[in-house]
């Protein structure tokens, strides 16, 4: 088993009332699994996401990843967890404007401290994979947004993670771009990369092995 | 890694120009401007350090109470040398007593020239460390020889060797050269001390000087020490303390002797009633601060901009989070970033100091060069640059790195009010400093101008002095006086034994009528030519001059208007003064006459009450020459100087202008006055150039407000109202804080003035009027041009 969330409630307090943001939440998930999370606007699960992928905290529950129980760990063990096993894909891509798309594929094993050759190796490795060697030097405003959505999840792969997080990957793309990187996220599943990603859409989500639906934040 | 960061950095950098060279030139100048205060310190600080035994000479002072005051004095009685060598020798390695500045004239092989040097005795050069060129450094033995500082010998004997060669001296007897030492540094007591000659042969030349060998009364002499190696200074100060007041004839005085070390000569040489009470180390602490605060300054500009533009750097901050980076990661990164700016700072600082060292020469009066060799300079660089590096970058680099991934990567994160009140405190504490530096800049520059708009009670133009050096003057005033006036360079003629910007002399314990019991008299006492009214043209305020005709006027004197009051004498002409004695009255003089008071002394205090006694006895120390107006002066000089030659053929001519001399007397508060103005003016410059950089700052993140409220209808004038307002308020804030702050530092500045400014409102006015007319301008530019912007293509951006 890759993570278990038990019993979680997140709420904020406004104006007095408490509104809750997720509530009730249990969850296994095994490794290999490819989960799709769906639920109109508003109903937590870009929180969910958040929560499992440790960016944010919860106010009550347990949840264990790898046998760690998360809600008890200080922020730099936390911190370090994540680190080592989980990546994220975010809707907006979120390249580092200053770096080129080399130097934004190193930097998750610049965080790792992996040495000057590895790194090399393992850049080089991506790039070939993701078929964007010619673009190694070009910075991510020079890209298209599926070339940008490309280099998010080479840089989400390069530190071999166990867990992939993806909010919405597709959200900015056209259709046959997203098409390419859901196509994308299957093979990496079928070699053993467990993914959870948002969608809003039907189509993406059958891309899944499993689909959990939220709504008011509580799983139905 | 480090890499990786330092490539960010640069690309930062270069992307966002504007606030690159605000950050990189702000820093520069204040940099700059802390470096050469630090450089300005260090070399007040090391003033003598080039006396290798510096921390173990000292000159001996003592103590004397007269009349009820207590005076710190210089000068010693011989004897109290042969009573140190007798019965204190084993706390001393060199005893040294000392005949200081006094210029004599030397000849060889016909040049000659006049120079200053000390007649010392022969420990001095082992005990100052002097540097041979050649000779030998125990060259004080003979009575006949001289040692000469390298651009002497070089004036006087050219590629010659002058050791063993003679020098005449004054015309009156000839020394033989023993040693060359190496020119004494400008940042040390002895600089300017062009010879040295034994002692003995001063006195030799000296009947007073021979005549006063047991005279314990007669303080003529400077006592120069080296204590021995296990001794302290407050030991042996303690062991010597009594031994002037166990003499007799001084005991009425009160003496006290003590060692005043070499190391306090420079920066704590003031003495108030017989406590040391500091003296310029005012003034190193007081530019030492405001080197930090300068610094400080350029500091918070890089903070407010740095966190100013977190909205930019926010997503990053998320980005590398939501990564893997941990918290002190990014702070490492942007303690990187700062360093690296402040290292390029540097860089332009060093620039600037370089490039600006010559005028900062001229203007705090110094020899300072560069120190581009010493690694101790570097070292400290180094210490700077980190020091300055965590200053301006730890309060960014801990803001920035706060930011919480969620936050920032939902893409719905503003900045807005987070983070805007400590930099509002912090434009508050720049504005702060600014206003009370511009402050105390007008404050003292009003005290100068106070203090030179002082009449001085006679006129200084067109007056000059012709210092009596040699005994070949004596005797030839009046001859002299008739043979400049014939040659119509100068329209009067007198002689005085002080010159006209400096008292030289006081004396006491003469009586009049009408004394108070027990009065202690303390009066300036000048000597003066009958023509000394009329030469200084100085104004009768009572009863008349002095004339040549009446006979009697030999026993005459002349008060000040000050001296008036001081004897207690409302109608003082016709009353006499007389020195009481056991054979009855002596010396009687009658006062025919009261002068305006003229400042001699300090223009800051009141003048002192004076004597003018016509002088009977050759005791003129200076000639008052008052230029003909109907020639220029180039023309009076070359007329003088040719009667002069006449009578004085192997004299240089030497003269002083009496308003140069008069003008000296304001030189160290202009001195203050000018760098205080230099600083004040940067410290503003950065200050605003941090409120540039933040106005500009908030005109682009409020870019589209205005193009909103543009197309509502608002007017350049709402929109510049809009952006102005705030960082307006923070200055008038500021202003009303540096008001009291400079008032209570500037009010204990005046109060070491007697003569002095009454502070006004109006001087905080301007003040603060400058402050917000400069801000006002700053700030407009940017708020202008947002304003001006066309809102259609604000809006379009979104």
């Amino acid at each position: 088993m890759l993570l278990q969330l038990k019993n979680i409630f997140k709420w904020v307090n406004s104006g007095g009332q408490r509104i809750f943001l997720l509530k009730d939440i249990n969850l296994e998930v095994q490794e290999g699994e490819f989960i799709s999370v769906m639920g109109p606007s508003g109903s937590g699960k870009s929180t969910l996401l958040n929560v499992i992928g440790m960016l944010d905290g919860f106010d009550e529950g347990e949840y264990t990843f790898l046998d760690e129980p998360v809600h008890s760990l200080k922020e730099k063990h936390r911190a370090n967890l994540y680190k080592e096993y989980i990546g994220f894909v975010f809707q907006q891509y979120h390249l580092l404007d200053d770096l080129t798309v080399k130097e934004n594929l190193e930097m998750p094993l610049l965080y790792k401290k992996f040495k000057g050759t590895e790194r090399r190796a393992m850049v080089a490795d991506m790039l070939d994979r993701f078929n964007i060697v010619g673009k190694k030097d070009l910075f991510p405003t020079q890209l298209s947004g599926g070339q940008q959505q490309l280099v998010g999840i080479a840089r989400a792969l390069i530190s071999s993670p166990k867990l992939i997080l993806a909010d919405e990957p597709t959200g900015n793309l056209n259709s046959k771009q997203g098409e390419e990187i859901m196509e994308l996220f299957k093979e990496l599943n079928q070699e053993g990369v467990t993914i959870i990603q948002v969608t809003h859409s039907e189509k993406n989500a059958s891309y899944g092995s499993r689909i959990i639906n939220l709504l008011d934040g509580r799983m139905i | 890694m480090i890499k990786n960061y330092l490539k960010i950095a640069w690309r930062n950098l270069i992307k966002n120009r504007t606030f690159t060279i605000i950050n990189v030139g702000g820093l520069a100048l204040g940099m700059a401007v802390t470096l050469l205060i630090a450089l300005w310190v260090e070399d007040e600080l090391s003033h003598n350090s080039y006396f290798g035994n510096s921390d173990r000479i000292a000159s001996v002072l003592a103590n004397r109470t007269y009349n009820g005051y207590t005076d710190t004095n210089l000068t010693m009685a011989r004897p109290l040398e042969f009573v140190l060598r007798e019965q204190y020798s084993e706390y001393f390695d060199h005893i040294v007593m000392s005949k200081n500045w006094i210029p004599q004239y030397l000849e060889y092989d016909g040049k000659k020239i006049s120079k200053t040097g000390n007649f010392m005795q022969n420990g001095a050069p082992d005990m100052l460390g002097l540097n041979m060129v050649s000779g030998e450094k125990d060259g004080l033995r003979d009575m006949n020889s001289i040692m000469l500082d390298e651009s002497t010998a070089q004036v006087l004997f050219g590629a010659e060797n002058p050791i063993g060669k003679t020098v005449e001296v004054n015309g009156e007897f000839g020394v033989t050269v023993s040693g060359v030492y190496a020119d004494i540094p400008f940042n040390s007591s002895f600089y300017g001390m062009r010879f040295l000659m034994p002692l003995d042969r001063f006195i030799a030349s000296r009947e007073w000087a021979r005549n006063i060998i047991s005279d314990w009364g007669n303080h003529s002499f400077n006592l120069y020490v080296q204590i021995a190696k296990n001794t302290q200074m407050s030991e042996v100060s303690e062991k010597i303390k009594n031994i002037e007041k166990e003499q007799p004839s001084e005991a009425q005085f009160n003496p006290e002797l003590f060692l005043f070390p070499m190391e306090d000569w420079h920066l704590r040489s003031q003495f108030k009633g017989g406590k040391q009470v500091g003296g310029r180390i005012t003034y190193v602490w007081l530019f030492g601060i405001i080197g930090v605060f300068v610094l400080l300054l350029a500091c918070i500009n890089f903070m407010n901009l740095s966190t100013a533009r977190s909205e930019k750097r926010s997503k990053e901050v998320g980005i590398r989070k939501s990564i893997g980076s941990h918290r002190t990661q990014l702070v490492k990164q942007f303690l990187g970033e700062s360093f690296l700016v402040v290292v390029f700072a540097f860089v332009c600082a060093i620039l600037i100091v370089q490039l600006s060292l010559d005028s900062f020469n001229d203007l705090a009066q110094k020899e300072i060069v560069f120190p581009w060799n010493e690694s101790f300079f570097w070292a400290a660089s180094v210490l700077f640059i980190f020091v300055t590096s965590l200053l301006a970058g730890s309060y960014p680099a801990m803001y920035l790195s706060s930011f919480k991934p969620i936050d920032v990567l939902k893409g719905s994160f503003k900045i807005g009010k987070q983070g805007a009140t400590p930099r509002k405190v912090l434009v508050v504490f720049q504005f702060t400093v600014s206003v009370a530096f511009i402050i105390g800049t007008v404050i003292v520059a009003q005290q100068i101008n106070h203090a030179k708009n002082r009449p001085s009670g006679y006129d200084k133009e067109g007056l000059v002095q012709l210092p009596v050096m040699s005994k070949e003057f004596l005797g030839k005033q009046d001859l002299l006086r008739d043979e400049f006036m014939a040659s119509g360079a100068i329209t009067e003629m007198s002689t005085s034994s002080s010159p006209t910007t400096g008292v030289w002399s006081t004396w006491g314990g003469f009586v009049w009528e009408g004394q108070p019991d027990d009065f202690q008299v303390d009066m300036a006492w000048t000597w003066v030519s009958p023509e000394y009214v009329e030469s200084l043209n100085m104004d009768i305020v009572e009863g008349r001059d002095f004339s040549r005709t009446m006979a009697t006027d030999s026993m005459t004197i002349l008060i000040n208007r000050t001296a008036m009051d001081y004897m207690g004498l409302s109608d003082p002409v016709g009353k006499h003064i007389w020195f009481p004695s056991e054979e009855g009255p002596q010396f009687k003089m009658k006062i025919i006459g009261v002068v305006e008071d003229i400042i001699a002394q300090s223009p800051y205090e009141p003048v002192k009450q004076s004597i003018y006694a016509y002088d009977r006895a050759n005791n003129a120390s200076f000639y008052n020459l008052r230029l003909n107006p109907a020639q220029g002066t180039a023309e009076n000089l070359a007329r003088i100087e040719r009667v002069f030659k006449q009578h004085f053929p192997q004299l240089p001519f030497e003269y002083q202008f009496v308003d140069e001399e008069y003008g000296k007397k304001f030189a160290s508060e202009e001195r203050i006055g000018t760098l205080s103005g230099v600083f004040t003016t940067l410290a503003i410059l950065i200050s605003c150039l941090g409120l540039f950089g933040l106005t500009s700052f908030v005109a682009e993140q409020r870019t589209k407000e205005i193009g909103v409220r543009k197309v509502l209808g608002a007017t350049v004038f709402n929109v510049w109202n809009m952006l102005s307002r705030g960082f307006l308020k923070l200055v008038v804030l500021a202003c009303l804080i540096a008001v009291p702050i400079a008032y209570y530092i500037m009010d204990g500045w005046l109060e070491e003035f007697t003569y002095r400014i009454i502070l006004k409102w109006w001087m905080f006015a301007l003040a603060i009027f400058g402050a917000v007319l400069v801000t006002l301008v700053t700030i407009s530019f940017q708020a202008i041009r947002a304003a001006r912007a066309n809102p259609i293509a604000s809006l379009r951006t979104e």
